[in-house]
């Protein structure tokens, strides 16, 4: 076969594809097991261990996989999951380019707020990256800002509604499940209560895994095949989603949840607010039932948010401990600003490849996502974070910049 | 605007159900870990925190009533978990799960 510019730029998209999955799955570790990790239900390791097979199972148990992930917030898609017929007609490249800056800005936001050790959404990160690069290229009629009528639906309806209510909902939740469980067990000696509970935030933690496998890896297996069909390699009226593309989407995402974004679970099990067992296990069950709940009535919200809302109820619900606003406070400014980031960085990156022309333009767009995670990557060894210190102290001086040395200055007068 | 109704009238559902299922299955399941410790030395204003812990015959039947309330709420979220993603649709009928292929 002839390798054209197209073939080239599809196997980037690809690439490009399981490298947001892998993100999406250390980025979101800490929903399901930062409150485990924090009360040492689980150790480290088996909680990243137990999340990522729950991942990997989940995602296989995806087998009706929807097309129409992106459909929700941008207009390249037909109602039935097939690209819109001018998107395809060179080829495919623009529809390719379009999901190529995308996911590229969506990888650079979330390894950023990782950086930052900050819990974004990564499904906010992944539509904010798409409608960025889709104003960029097909301009702002482009994006779907709002549903019709009562269906929840567009940026508003499917994205910042939600982000809006989920969190509350959450807090709520976990605010009375953490008032309820401390009554039951006051009077009960503290041993035998943080070990009741730690059983039953395993359980909580599994539920939490498996069901973040089934949702998440499927979202990019509906970009790959998006992206496979606007190659011409899958038939758009069948649009069976290809035996090796869930193969190597579940990898992507439980070899990420496997990695483990400590840097995000140390903030979320320690930092927001000090966690017990029964505060953890009423933060976990808060999480699932609104998650789950969410899902059956089609409102689609983020696990991230409800997870740090959970958690931030459970403080609220446990007299004595307190909630750490400051890092509560820079958490919701991330997930604010999420959307048009990832949407900014994505339509930059959609010019620029764009002005380069199909073929080098393609490479470039490639290079620089490359470039900017290794330059983060690398900008994280000099605080590095894992599972030896993920449950140190918050407070100890670890997670502050590193003190001036004070080297006595030689020579002089002083 | 209807976007911000439809929000809200789906917001009052996941809350009502949230703290049903999300803060009373916990409750339920400190009850289950209450009853373990009644009667027991490792139980009362000061609470002895050394004590073995030998439940009662009673503490022990309620707590494993209690837990396995629990764990059979687990089940039933891993099995709709399940059922959503081979591409079915659960929807109940009064409290009877039933399963439907989604349209």
């Amino acid at each position: 076969m002839i390798v054209t510019p197209e073939f080239i730029l599809l196997s980037l998209v690809v690439v490009t594809a399981l490298a947001f999955d892998f993100t999406n799955g250390f980025h979101d570790t800490a929903n399901a097991m930062a409150t485990s990790i924090a009360t040492k239900a689980l150790s480290p390791k088996a909680a990243v261990a137990l999340s990522a097979i729950l991942n990997l199972i989940g995602a296989f148990l995806s087998v009706e996989v929807a097309l129409t992930v992106t459909n929700a917030v941008i207009r390249i898609q037909n109602p039935d999951g097939t690209p819109r017929a001018d998107l395809v007609a060179d080829g495919g490249h623009t529809l390719l380019l379009i999901l190529m800056a995308g996911l590229a800005g969506a990888i650079i936001w979330n390894i950023l707020t990782w950086l930052w050790g900050l819990p974004s959404s990564s499904s906010h990160a992944l539509f904010g990256g798409m409608v960025g690069a889709t104003v960029a290229s097909l301009g702002w009629g482009g994006v779907k800002w709002i549903g019709d009528g009562t269906k929840l639906d567009g940026v508003i309806g499917k994205v910042v509604l939600p982000a809006l209510i989920s969190p509350a909902v959450a807090l709520v939740v976990a605010f009375i499940g953490t008032r309820l469980v401390f009554w039951i067990t006051a009077k009960i000696a503290r041993r035998y209560q943080e070990a009741g509970f730690r059983w039953g935030q395993i359980g909580t933690s599994s539920l939490l895994s498996l069901s973040h496998g089934t949702n998440d890896a499927q979202k990019t297996m509906g970009v790959v095949t998006l992206a496979l069909i606007a190659g011409g390699f899958v038939d758009p009226v069948q649009h069976e989603i290809p035996l090796w593309v869930k193969f190597a989407c579940a990898l992507a995402i439980a070899s990420g949840t496997y990695i483990g974004g400590w840097r995000i679970i140390r903030t979320m099990g320690k930092g927001l607010v000090e966690v017990l067992s029964p505060q953890g296990m009423a933060a976990e069950s808060a999480s699932a039932a609104v998650i789950l709940t969410s899902s059956q009535l089609g409102f689609a919200l983020s696990t991230t948010h409800v997870s740090t809302g959970s958690i931030i109820g459970s403080g609220l619900g446990r007299k004595g401990a307190t909630v750490r606003w400051s890092v509560a406070t820079k958490m919701v400014l991330a997930w604010l600003i999420t959307l048009p980031s990832a949407g900014l960085i994505a339509a930059g990156l959609w010019w620029i490849g764009y002005l380069v022309g199909p073929g080098a333009g393609d490479w470039i767009v490639f290079s620089l996502m490359c470039l900017a995670a290794l330059y983060m990557w690398w900008h994280s060894k000099r605080d590095p974070i894992g599972h030896h210190n993920v449950n140190d102290d918050w407070d100890s001086g670890r997670s502050k910049p590193n003190p001036k040395p004070k080297v006595p200055v030689s020579g002089g007068v002083g | 605007m209807n976007q911000v109704i439809a929000a809200l009238d789906a917001t009052w559902r996941i809350l009502a159900i949230g703290v049903l299922l999300g803060a009373g299955l916990p409750a339920l399941f400190a009850v289950g870990v209450r009853a373990l410790a009644w009667g027991t030395a490792a139980e009362g204003d000061a609470p002895d925190e050394d004590a073995k812990l030998e439940p009662t015959l009673v503490g022990r039947l309620v707590a494993y009533t209690m837990f396995a309330i629990v764990i059979l709420a687990v089940l039933a979220g891993v099995g709709y978990i399940v059922a959503h993603g081979f591409g079915l649709k659960v929807t109940f009928n009064g409290l009877m799960p039933v399963i439907t292929p989604k349209s």
